[in-house]
């Protein structure tokens, strides 16, 4: 069974990059749109990995990111946070949050897969 | 023992203190409260001198004529007190030639009745024809009498007919011892003369004590006149020059306090501080100068209080439309990369050709927009520096992998020396590789033949980090420019080198930001050398834009 990774992110290009990277490597993907939805996602279907956009509307990425940390089933799943190069102090913040890591926007597809790999050696598990 | 000494020592040095401290608020508490009685009161008078609605000239006019006046009146005075003190002495000078004159009349009168008694007395006729005949001489110093005297005319009048009374006895007396009557001549000597004599000879006498005694009150009257003149002169001296150090002082301080107001204005002004007025109460070129002043400095404060708006919303604006334009691009990026990756399938070797040229244009733009986005971040006061733990050693080796590729390409040598006993530093690890990647990547850019050369060290409890090359060097006088925004030497080779202008600008700030210090060392032909320092513990603090 391949690993399955949550991307929360609310736009529909970044989406699309992920998904055509990663299910081309061999991952299964849940996509959310937003904070709540990632949150909600990862209580349902507890993904291997998760990978979350900072910037978002409503719920941003390390209130949900502390959401999901602070539930004890859930807070062994790795979360890898998009850091946005406009707001600087948001590694710091993000690793306050919970986050196991962080890749800073703009990302190159190679560069987060590399991330991705540290947690997730094997796509088929 | 020696504690317990020590002690009391130091009660006893209290208790002296402090006893001296009461008294000396004691004595100086009256004088405290004469002065600020003074200061009010001065503060009063000057207000009201400078609220009179008058120029500065009329001002300094009236004041001036003022203390002329005061000169001319204390002139006045002197000349009055001169005046009676010349009268005083003549009027002496008048009485002491009277007291001559009475003393002269008394010693002839004197002296005649002696010549006329020893005549009579022996009974000699020839004698006494002599003796009246002196008598009647002494009749022009009588006159003279009435001539110096204006006062004591009745005492003189009394003499005269005593006189004459006194002439008519002898005269007839003389006649009797010539006829040879001699007894009616001794009976009228003992029963006319003689009295006659005796009372003139007083007469004389009290005409005398009378001028004397005037005399005398005279020179009293003159000793207290003189202390009361000598009295009003100084009082009116004093007085005078009271009231002219009073009109001028305070003439002088209704202009100086305003103009010192103005000055310390117009300096908070200079230094960026609108938020004030002066406060002139003057009526006068001064009160209108410092109205003007005001006006000036609100309209300025105004025009900064706009520029100041208007700056910020162009930095927020710059800052919001980069951050939009990233997004698309960052995803022209990834889809490029992707394509590149072959994850979409095979990619033949012209269209990837064509998609390498895209990613790299792609890349430069989302540099380009990345300085913008910082510099305006910067401007507007938002870029924070997130302060961790970092090692230069490390920064400087990320700073040497990301460009080794194109020293390579280009050919040139790399030297780097990192001092062995570098501590561990607290930075903003990303912004300080940037500051470093920046300096690196410029003299690559500008070094065709050569070498680079990186070098950290340890001084002063700071970072110094120098990157030196073989470039063509900076003149002295374009060096400042070089750290400002958009400015590369030569404006054609922002095309020709790549790159916004923007990065020494950014470097800059960030350094600063760091409350470190950054410059360039460099001779047009010898190559340049880029320091910058950075405290080893840095907080992080603002810079102004």
């Amino acid at each position: 069974m391949s690993k399955r990774i949550l991307i929360v992110e609310d736009q529909e290009d970044n989406r699309r990059i992920l998904r055509d990277l990663l299910t081309n490597v061999g991952f299964e993907l849940i996509e959310a749109t937003t904070g709540e939805e990632g949150v909600r996602l990862a209580e349902r279907n507890r993904p291997d990995l998760i990978l979350m956009d900072v910037q978002m509307p409503v719920l941003d990425g390390h209130e949900a990111t502390q959401r999901i940390k602070s539930q004890p089933e859930l807070r062994s799943i790795p979360i890898i946070v998009v850091t946005s190069y406009a707001l600087s102090g948001d590694e710091a913040k993000a690793m306050a949050a919970g986050a196991d890591a962080y890749v800073a926007k703009p990302f190159s597809p190679r560069a987060l897969l590399a991330a991705i790999r540290r947690f997730l050696p094997d796509p088929a598990g | 023992m020696q504690q317990n000494l020590r002690s009391n020592l130091l009660g006893a040095c209290k208790v002296v203190l402090q006893g001296q401290g009461i008294g000396s608020r004691l004595r100086l508490a009256p004088f405290r409260r004469t002065a600020r009685a003074l200061a009010g009161l001065r503060e009063t008078v000057v207000a009201f001198v400078a609220r009179i609605p008058a120029r500065v000239e009329t001002k300094l006019l009236v004041a001036f004529l003022g203390m002329l006046a005061l000169l001319v009146a204390l002139g006045a005075v002197g000349l009055s007190v001169l005046g009676a003190a010349h009268q005083r002495t003549n009027d002496l000078i008048a009485l002491q030639r009277k007291i001559a004159v009475y003393r002269q009349v008394q010693q002839d009168t004197t002296t005649q009745l002696y010549e006329v008694s020893s005549a009579m007395l022996l009974s000699d006729d020839k004698a006494l024809a002599t003796a009246l005949r002196k008598l009647n001489q002494f009749d022009y110093d009588l006159e003279r009498l009435q001539f110096v005297n204006a006062e004591d005319v009745a005492l003189s009048s009394q003499v005269r007919r005593t006189y004459d009374q006194f002439v008519a006895v002898v005269s007839e007396v003389a006649e009797l011892y010539r006829a040879g009557r001699i007894a009616d001549a001794r009976q009228i000597q003992l029963r006319q003369a003689g009295p006659l004599a005796d009372r003139l000879e007083r007469l004389t006498n009290q005409l005398v004590n009378r001028a004397e005694a005037e005399m005398l009150t005279s020179i009293t009257t003159g000793r207290r006149s003189y202390t009361a003149s000598q009295t009003a002169v100084i009082a009116f001296v004093c007085g005078s020059v009271i009231l002219a150090l009073v009109l001028g002082y305070v003439i002088s301080w209704s202009l100086i306090e305003p103009v010192t107001q103005i000055a310390a204005r117009l300096r908070r002004i200079a230094e960026g501080d609108f938020s004030q007025r002066v406060r002139v109460t003057n009526r006068d070129e001064l009160g209108a100068l410092a109205a003007d002043v005001n006006r000036t400095c609100a309209e300025l404060g105004y025009l900064y209080e706009q520029l100041e708006a208007a700056s910020r919303h162009k930095s927020e604006f710059l800052a919001n439309t980069s951050h939009e334009l990233r997004t698309p691009l960052n995803a022209i990026l990834g889809y490029t990369e992707l394509v590149l990756d072959e994850i979409y399938g095979e990619v033949p070797a012209k269209i990837r050709e064509v998609l390498e040229r895209v990613q790299s244009n792609g890349r430069h733009l989302l540099g380009l927009i990345n300085d913008v986005l910082d510099l305006s971040k910067i401007e507007a006061g938002q870029l924070s520096l997130s302060i961790t733990e970092y090692s230069m050693k490390e920064v400087v080796e990320t700073v040497i992998v990301a460009t080794e590729a194109l020293v390579a390409e280009k050919q040139l040598t790399f030297a780097t020396t990192i001092a062995d006993d570098l501590p561990r530093g607290e930075g903003d690890e990303r912004r300080i590789t940037q500051v470093l990647l920046n300096l690196v990547g410029n003299a690559i850019k500008f070094t065709e033949s050569g070498g680079i050369a990186v070098d950290a060290t340890l001084s002063d409890g700071s970072f110094q980090v120098a990157v030196s090359d073989t470039g063509p060097g900076i003149a002295a006088e374009d060096q400042q420019a070089v750290f400002e925004e958009f400015r590369q030497l030569d404006s054609s080779s922002t095309r020709i080198k790549g790159g916004t202008g923007l990065g020494l600008a950014i470097s800059k700030r960030i350094v600063e930001l760091h409350g470190g210090r950054i410059w360039v060392e460099s001779e047009p032909g010898e190559g340049s050398t880029f320091r910058f320092t950075l405290p080893v513990h840095a907080s992080a603090r603002s810079v102004a834009p």
